[in-house]
């Protein structure tokens, strides 16, 4: 089949491209009409700036992180207080990119504006709710700058006690901030999984729903379970600082360790709240642009509801070297090792489904190859914290901020990215630069590889983490990470400046760019404000066998074969058998 | 075959001069076996992952095609190869969980008649507690026999590890903390012309570890490390590990450091070790400059006006109640942050810090005011 001309006897089914008065981003004008938006889309375009700005922030005291730490005497802040400035820093690093961040990016920015889209319906189920969340999401922002420009932050974002129930620093605005975001984010999930169980168009199964978002409901289970515990967790340290209640500080009669259980039982299935949105990102980009069906469908969507499970009950790996009973211990990492196994489920079914396809190498897909590489490495290095012996040299060293970062940034980063660029075409209607969308994937890839397996080795030699100086020994693997770390601040720069000036300059982008077989490629790029007149048809969202390439107008198109609506041909007004003569 | 790893060839060149290494010096009983078991890990992720970057590469390379042209297959499932793949490496999976458990328990379970040290983890130091009112940061002990730590913060959660023995432990505020680690590997001392040389170009001060790379008795050591965030200084909370050949010398370490002879030491010359090696100059200077506490220049003999803005006067009783007591009477401007040293220091101790203290200061002679916050400096 010669590619770029579509068979005979058939025609072309597209929806063409949106007027202003129908593009969801012109449907109305006016900085209220944004603020005040009911609009799932505008919602999410919302949080995409917000989570972007954050992430800039954040992103910057990482560098500063780095830049400091290119000398074993530090760098960058000097004098009396210089270790105080690395705390807060480094803090506030951890605490923007997770609460701010990582958590809200997909399912906020990206999953808002897809999800009722990809099921063909007009909004989520509770759009002032969604539109709430937003909000909760910025007043929570505001707490977490006032905290910074305030006493400071300089508790590490886990806030162990009881440091944190003693420090002098403003503990109690960050926590609140925290508490605020977490509502946020469970409003988020309570709306997706109500959306995803009951606004499922007529002949969307369970086993017909696009992957990203059987991702999203297993992220909201998730979001919905875990973020109160950690809500009243903030809330009793809060309680202890203020009124000495006596449950983490010694000092009352509390239990410090009481307070990590309590943290973790939270901040474990986090983590999972930030890689299950990325694993859907990532199924639906290797399946498109490799033209060909998802490999293991079943098994990759039992696996994101398994891995959402299996997180609630492997917190204490965080703290194997707290103090907990060597029975306690062994137990979670017996669990810890479980959960490893859905998510490898998925690796291998993504090779699958590359197998044998037809692969196009855009950015999106550069992306997608990027994150089993990176994900793989952060995934692997697991195993060696999981396992207790090992675990004994490796904890609170530089190996688990590799280890993490791995997953976070190597992981999650990368697949919102990814996603980023798969569905900017169909969020904003313009095509970017292809040749500088791919050049940011392999800087982002090659920095980020420079600046986190040097710091492997790092903990393994005994570097310990969250140290404003280290022993000299230690300094060439370090100025190897930094310089890692500004071709990584690079490369996310070009990321950047390629999706803006795509805004200006950028083609106008068709329906399908990629040839994607998910509903939300069946409306115009950008969508129409209602999404789409009448609930689609739903088909199988990974049989691309009916979507062509248009070379002409740059564009994939489903084809159909033609149809006559009226036909020429009269029926006969006579019955048949009315020369019977019985 | 995995010992070998820990030795490979540095590829990237000259910046390191000796061979690339994962892993400090082995020098515990706990090492060999932890290090094996980091490598075998390795190699089963090695493994996995060559082949999956391997398919990465290789299917980019033969199966893009240009836009438009269709897959070679849609085969979506095939049920033996998703339970084979799920199935296989779960084999991998238990064997370390099982060899990491078994080491595990071997770490956390303490044999009988271990020697007991106490250590108690302060911000932002530590102290040893060697029996008998012997209390010194340095960890002293004795080679092939088990040392047992008893450990106790007394402020917020700290957490000791010493790389060469892969040991770590946190040490938690209210509650006591064990573990243990045998070591087997005696440290080297170095020659008396070396040390000699050394004491001579640290006079006074803190003795710079990093920079002799052996202890002010001329003992080769290993870093111990706080390894648990605890709030400013967390990254120079160090200490350093000295394994004796023999009992002799521990015990005549011991019986060095632990009360000051009379023979050896006047108490101006304890109290300037007392004040190097207690922790005291981490946060109180003698040169008049501000850190953590007030500086101990101009100290003794002269007024200082404390938070609640009354006076007092720094003499043998004020410094002896701030060294017991530290949150009674904290001088105006500073946070009350001081660990007590009480059952850590001897009167004799006591009494050589005051001798010590009188010669930074001019006691009274031109009753210069204490250098606050908000004071210009008026001293010498």
């Amino acid at each position: 089949m010669s590619s770029g001309s579509l068979p005979s006897g058939s025609q072309v089914r597209d929806p063409g491209y949106p007027t202003p008065s129908e593009n969801y981003l012109t449907n109305s004008k006016g900085i209220l009409s944004w603020m005040f938006t009911l609009d799932h889309k505008r919602i999410g375009v919302m949080y995409l700036i917000g989570v972007t700005v954050a992430f800039g922030i954040a992103g910057l005291l990482a560098l500063l992180i780095r830049l400091h730490l290119l000398q074993p005497n530090g760098m960058v802040f000097q004098g009396e207080e210089a270790n105080n400035y690395y705390n807060q820093v480094f803090t506030l690093h951890g605490a923007i990119m997770v609460f701010l961040f990582i958590i809200p990016s997909v399912p906020a920015a990206l999953g808002n504006f897809l999800v009722p889209v990809m099921l063909g319906a007009k909004d989520v189920a509770f759009p002032r709710l969604n539109l709430c969340s937003f909000y909760l999401w910025v007043f929570g922002a505001l707490f977490f700058v006032s905290a910074l420009c305030a006493s400071g932050l300089d508790t590490g974002w886990t806030f162990y006690t009881p440091y944190s129930t003693t420090s002098e620093s403003s503990v109690i605005l960050a926590t609140s901030g925290a508490f605020i975001l977490g509502f946020s984010s469970i409003f988020t999930g309570l709306n997706f999984i109500v959306t995803i169980n009951t606004m499922r168009p007529p002949g969307m199964t369970w086993f017909r729903m696009p992957l990203f978002l059987w991702a999203t409901y297993a992220t909201s289970i998730i979001q919905v379970l875990a973020t109160p515990v950690l809500g009243i967790t903030l809330l009793l340290l809060i309680a202890e600082r203020t009124m000495h209640i006596g449950i983490f500080d010694p000092e009352y009669n509390g239990d410090p360790v009481t307070f990590q259980h309590f943290f973790w039982f939270y901040s474990h299935p986090a983590v999972y709240i930030m890689i299950l949105p990325a694993f859907g990102i990532i199924s639906d980009l290797i399946s498109v642009h490799s033209h060909k069906r998802i490999f293991g469908y079943r098994f990759i969507a039992y696996s994101s509801i398994a891995i959402a499970l299996l997180g609630f009950l492997v917190w204490g790996h965080h703290m194997f070297t707290a103090g907990m009973s060597s029975l306690t211990t062994i137990i979670f990492s017996a669990l810890t090792f479980t959960v490893s196994v859905p998510s490898a489920i998925k690796v291998f079914n993504w090779l699958a489904t590359m197998y044998k396809g037809s692969i196009s190498l855009t950015t999106p897909m550069c992306y997608a190859l990027s994150f089993i590489f990176l994900f793989t490495i952060g995934g692997l290095t697991g195993l060696h914290l999981g396992t207790l012996a090992t675990d004994m040299h490796l904890h609170d060293t530089y190996f688990v901020v590799a280890h993490f970062h791995y997953v976070m940034v190597g992981g999650t980063l990368v697949a919102f990215l990814g996603g980023v660029f798969h569905w900017w075409p169909k969020m904003f209607g313009k095509m970017y630069n292809e040749f500088g969308g791919r050049l940011s994937a392999l800087l982002v890839f090659a920095g980020f590889n420079l600046t986190f397996l040097p710091q492997f080795v790092l903990g393994s030699r005994g570097m310990p983490r969250r140290y404003a100086t280290y022993d000299p020994e230690f300094a060439f693997l370090h100025q190897m990470s930094t310089w890692g770390s500004l071709l990584l601040g690079f490369g996310l720069l070009v990321a950047l400046v390629v999706l803006l000036r795509s805004l200006w300059s950028g083609k106008r982008a068709p329906a399908n760019p990629w040839g994607g077989a998910t509903l939300e490629w069946e409306c115009t790029s950008p969508p129409p404000f209602y999404n789409f007149e009448r609930a689609p048809s739903v088909g199988d969202p990974y049989d691309f066998s009916d979507l062509e390439w248009e070379a002409e107008n740059e564009r994939y198109v489903k084809v159909e074969p033609k149809r006559e609506i009226i036909p020429e041909e009269q029926p006969e007004t006579a019955p048949v058998h009315a020369d019977d003569s019985n | 075959m995995f010992a070998t790893m820990n030795n490979m060839p540095f590829l990237l060149g000259d910046e390191v001069a000796s061979k690339f290494t994962w892993f400090p010096k082995q020098a515990s009983t706990f090492a060999a076996e932890n290090d094996w078991l980091f490598f075998f890990i390795s190699w089963i992720c090695v493994l996995f992952f060559v082949p999956i970057a391997g398919c990465l590469v290789y299917f980019c390379w033969k199966y893009t095609k240009p836009k438009g042209e269709k897959a070679e297959s849609n085969t979506a499932h095939n049920t033996p190869l998703e339970l084979a793949w799920s199935i296989l490496p779960s084999f991998f999976l238990v064997a370390m969980f099982v060899i990491g458990a078994k080491s595990y328990l071997n770490q956390r379970t303490v044999p009988e008649g271990a020697n007991d040290i106490g250590l108690k983890a302060f911000k932002w130091g530590w102290s040893m507690d060697y029996g008998k009112g012997v209390v010194n940061p340095e960890l002293h002990i004795l080679v092939n026999e088990p040392t047992k730590l008893s450990m106790r913060s007394s402020d917020v959660i700290h957490s000791v590890f010493v790389p060469a023995f892969r040991a770590k432990k946190d040490v938690v505020p209210g509650r006591y903390n064990y573990m243990w680690f045998e070591a087997d590997v005696a440290s080297e001392k170095v020659s008396d012309s070396e040390l000699a040389a050394a004491v001579k170009e640290n006079i006074g001060g803190e003795w710079d570890y990093d920079k002799w790379q052996f202890t002010a008795d001329g003992y080769r050591f290993y870093d111990l490390y706080c390894t648990e965030y605890c709030g400013k200084n967390h990254s120079v909370m160090q200490s350093v590990v000295v394994v004796h050949e023999s009992q002799e010398d521990l015990d005549a370490w011991i019986k060095k450091v632990g009360k000051r002879d009379p023979l050896v030491d006047t108490p101006e010359a304890w109290g300037e070790k007392l004040y190097n090696q207690r922790g005291c100059a981490g946060c109180h200077s003698i040169d008049g400059s501000r850190l953590t506490g007030p500086s101990f220049k101009e100290s003794y003999g002269n007024s200082r006006i404390l938070a609640d803005k009354s006076p007092v006067k720094v003499d043998a009783n004020y410094i002896r109640e701030s060294i017991l007591y530290p949150k009674s009477k904290v001088v105006g401007g500073y946070t009350p942050v001081m660990p007590s040293y009480k059952g850590q220091l001897s009167d004799d101790d006591i009494d050589s810090i005051i001798a010590y203290l009188k010669t930074v200061s001019d006691y009274g002679k031109t009753a210069a005011p204490a250098k606050t916050e908000d004071e210009p400096s008026t001293e010498k």
